[in-house]
C-alpha cells in the first residue's frame, strides 16, 4: 500500500462546516429555554424545518404542513444535485457519529474488512417504506428514528440532564472540599468556570424525566455502534438518510476515478464513511455516499475526483454502458456518419 | 448525447449504480409492516374513544388525540423548553403509538399559568400555537381531591396550600367551612377544599405543591380536557354551574 498523503482542504472545509452546524444545533438546543418574558429562543426548530422526512410524514399523516417546513425543499433540491451531501456536511447527528467513528482504533486492514458495502444497508430503505406507508394511512411514528428527533429527544430528556447533574456535583464537591496549598485554593480557578457554565450552559433547575434511562441507553448504543461499523446509524438505520439516498440516487456531482492513475491500493475504502465502494467506480453507490471526500483525500495517486457530470461533458467514462446505451451510441454514431456523408 | 438529457434520462432508466436493488418483495413486506402497524395501533382501547387513560395529559394547545399523534414527531422540544419540568416522554400512556410523545406529570412539575412555551417551539404544530390569554382558558385536565389523604378531610388538620396556589382568577378550589370532630373528639371548624370543575383548567399546581407526599391528596387526570369532547365527566361543559 502506498503512503498516506496530507488531508485535502475539502475535508477540512467539511469538518469546519460540520462543526459549525453541530455547534449551531447545540446553541439552539441550549436556547430552547424560558427567556424573559415568556419567550422561547428564536429559530429553535431550524433543523426540524430542514428535515424533508418530518415534512413529508406530517404531510402524509395529517394532510397539513407547517409553512416553515418548506425550508426542507432546499435540502431536497440540493440532494437532487449533490446526493447525500446533507448527511456528510450538515446533519449534526451524522457529525456526532463521524466524530466517534474517527475515534475507533484498528488498522487499515481491519477497517477494510468491514468498511465496504453491506447488504444490510438496505434496511434503512425498508424502514423508510414502512414509515411512509404508515403515514399514508395516518400513523406518524417516524419521530422514533428521525435523526433530529432522536438526537434532540435524547439530549433533552437524558444526556443533558445527566451532564448537568454531573457538572453540578463535581463543582459542588470541589467547593466543599476546597483542596489547595496554603492560601492558594482550587476554588479560585473553579468558581469562575462554574459561574460561566451556570450562566451559559447549565439548567436553571436540575431537570428530571420519566423513562429517560431507556432513551439514554438507546442513544449511547447508537454512539457505541460506531466502533463496529463506520457511522453505523447513518449506514443502516437513518430513515432521513434513506430518503435522501432515494432522492439523490442519480446525482449530478459524481465520483470519478482515473483508472490509469489508480494502483488498486484500496486506501480510499479505509475511511469511506458510508460504505459507498469508492474503490470500484463501476460499483460506486451514490445513495450510500456522504460526499465526505475522504476517498479523494486519502488517494495517494490522486486518482479520485468529484465532478459534475454535466461539466465533465460527453468525454467521461463514468460507468460501463448498458447494451441499450451501447446501441443508442452506435445509432448516434451511425446517424452522424450518415449525416456527414449526406452533406 | 447531451449530458443533461442523459442525467434526466437516467431517472427513467436508472443505470446500475443508481438502482437501489431493494427487491419488490422486501419493499412490499416493508409496506405491509406499515399497514400492520396501523391495524395494531387501531385496536388499542384508546382508539375507540370510549376508554381514556387518566394519565394521558397533553400540553395545552395539543390537537385532538388522533390529529396530535399524526403530527407529533416526539422530538422533545416541548420537554426541553418547559420551565417547570412538567412535560415528560410518555411510556405506554398513549398506547404503543404514543411512546415518547409529551405528557404532563404533575408530581414533578405543573403547567405554568402564564406560559405557552411548548406551543411556541413545537415544530409540527402538534401543539398548536396559542397565545397566553387563549391558553389560560384551555383545560388540559381536571383536579380532584382524595378525601382519604387530604389533611383537612382525613385528619381534620388545617391546610390551604392547594387553594393558595390555584392560579385561575376565580379560584377553582374553594372551601366549605364545616364543623367536624378531631381525633380527641373535640368539635372544631375546618375548611375542606373542593374543586369547581367549571373553573379548573387542570394545570396541576395543586398536585405539585400538595404537602401530602407519595401520592398527592389532589391529583389531575385528563378528564375534561378541552381538546377532547368525548373525555368529559358530564355530557355538556358548564353543566356544573347550572346545577
Amino acid at each position: 500500500m502506498a503512503k498516506k498523503k496530507k488531508t485535502s482542504w475539502i475535508v477540512w472545509l467539511r469538518r469546519l462546516t460540520q462543526t459549525g452546524f453541530f455547534l449551531l444545533f447545540c446553541y439552539l438546543f441550549l436556547q430552547t429555554v424560558y427567556h424573559p418574558i415568556n419567550k422561547a429562543g428564536r429559530g429553535v426548530t431550524f433543523f426540524f424545518n430542514l428535515d424533508p422526512l418530518v415534512a413529508l410524514n406530517s404531510l402524509l399523516a395529517s394532510h397539513a404542513l407547517v409553512g416553515a417546513m418548506l425550508l426542507s425543499l432546499v435540502t431536497l433540491a440540493v440532494t437532487f444535485i449533490c446526493g447525500r451531501w446533507f448527511c456528510g456536511w450538515v446533519c449534526p447527528f451524522g457529525t456526532l457519529h463521524n466524530f466517534f467513528t474517527s475515534l475507533r482504533g484498528g488498522r487499515a486492514k481491519q477497517k477494510l474488512e468491514v468498511g465496504g458495502y453491506n447488504q444490510w444497508q438496505k434496511a434503512k430503505y425498508y424502514g423508510l417504506v414502512g414509515f411512509l406507508v404508515a403515514a399514508l394511512v395516518g400513523v406518524n411514528v417516524v419521530g422514533w428514528l428521525d435523526p433530529f428527533s432522536f438526537f434532540f429527544r435524547s439530549l433533552s430528556t437524558s444526556i443533558y440532564p445527566a451532564i448537568n447533574k454531573g457538572v453540578v456535583a463535581l463543582f459542588t464537591w470541589i467547593y466543599n472540599a476546597n483542596p489547595g496549598v496554603g492560601p492558594a485554593r482550587l476554588t479560585v480557578v473553579t468558581e469562575p468556570i462554574y459561574g460561566f457554565l451556570r450562566k451559559y450552559f447549565l439548567a436553571v433547575e436540575q431537570p428530571y424525566y420519566w423513562g429517560s434511562m431507556l432513551i439514554g441507553v438507546l442513544f449511547i448504543t447508537t454512539v457505541v455502534l460506531n466502533f463496529f461499523r463506520a457511522r453505523f446509524w447513518c449506514r443502516y438505520v437513518c430513515p432521513l438518510g434513506a430518503l435522501l439516498g432515494v432522492v439523490g440516487k442519480n446525482p449530478l456531482v459524481r465520483l470519478k476515478k482515473n483508472e490509469e492513475k489508480c494502483d488498486s491500493c484500496r486506501l480510499c475504502l479505509v475511511d469511506c464513511q458510508g460504505g459507498a465502494t469508492p474503490d470500484n467506480p463501476l460499483e460506486w453507490k451514490p445513495s450510500e455516499c456522504f460526499y465526505c471526500w475522504n476517498c479523494e483525500s486519502d488517494c495517494p495517486a490522486q486518482a479520485i475526483t468529484f465532478t459534475s457530470c454535466i461539466a465533465e461533458g460527453r468525454g467521461r467514462n463514468r460507468r460501463d454502458p448498458s447494451p441499450r446505451q451501447v446501441g443508442a451510441q452506435n445509432d448516434t454514431a451511425l446517424r452522424t456518419e450518415a449525416g456527414e456523408k449526406a452533406r | 448525447m447531451n449530458p443533461l438529457h442523459k442525467w434526466i434520462g437516467d431517472f427513467v432508466h436508472p443505470p446500475k449504480e443508481a438502482r437501489l436493488d431493494l427487491g419488490r418483495r422486501a419493499v412490499l413486506a416493508a409496506g405491509l409492516a406499515g399497514l400492520g402497524a396501523k391495524l395494531l395501533f387501531g385496536i388499542d382501547p384508546q382508539a375507540s374513544k370510549r376508554s381514556f387513560n387518566p394519565a394521558l395529559i397533553r400540553p395545552p394547545g395539543a390537537l385532538p388525540e388522533e390529529e396530535f399523534l399524526a403530527r407529533c414527531i416526539r422530538c422533545g422540544e416541548c420537554m426541553k423548553v418547559c420551565p417547570t419540568n412538567a412535560i415528560h416522554p410518555a411510556s405506554l400512556e398513549g398506547g404503543v403509538e404514543g411512546i415518547w410523545t409529551p405528557i404532563l406529570n404533575m408530581s414533578v412539575g405543573y403547567c405554568d399559568y402564564e406560559c405557552n412555551l411548548c406551543s411556541q417551539v413545537c415544530p409540527t404544530h402538534a401543539i398548536r400555537q396559542v397565545d397566553v390569554p387563549e391558553k389560560k382558558k384551555i383545560k388540559i385536565g381536571l383536579a380532584y381531591i382524595d378525601k382519604n389523604r387530604c389533611l383537612p378531610w382525613a385528619y381534620s388538620k388545617t391546610c390551604i396550600v392547594c387553594e393558595e396556589h390555584c392560579p385561575t382568577p376565580k379560584k377553582a378550589i374553594w372551601f366549605e367551612e364545616v364543623e367536624v370532630l378531631n381525633i380527641q373528639g373535640e368539635k372544631l371548624m375546618i375548611k375542606q377544599p373542593r374543586v369547581d370543575p367549571d373553573l379548573c383548567i387542570g394545570c396541576g399546581i395543586c398536585e405539585t405543591k400538595c404537602p401530602v407526599k407519595g401520592q398527592a391528596a389532589v391529583r389531575v387526570t385528563s378528564v375534561g380536557e378541552t381538546r377532547n369532547p368525548e373525555n368529559q365527566i358530564l355530557l355538556s361543559p358548564g353543566s356544573f354551574g347550572e346545577g
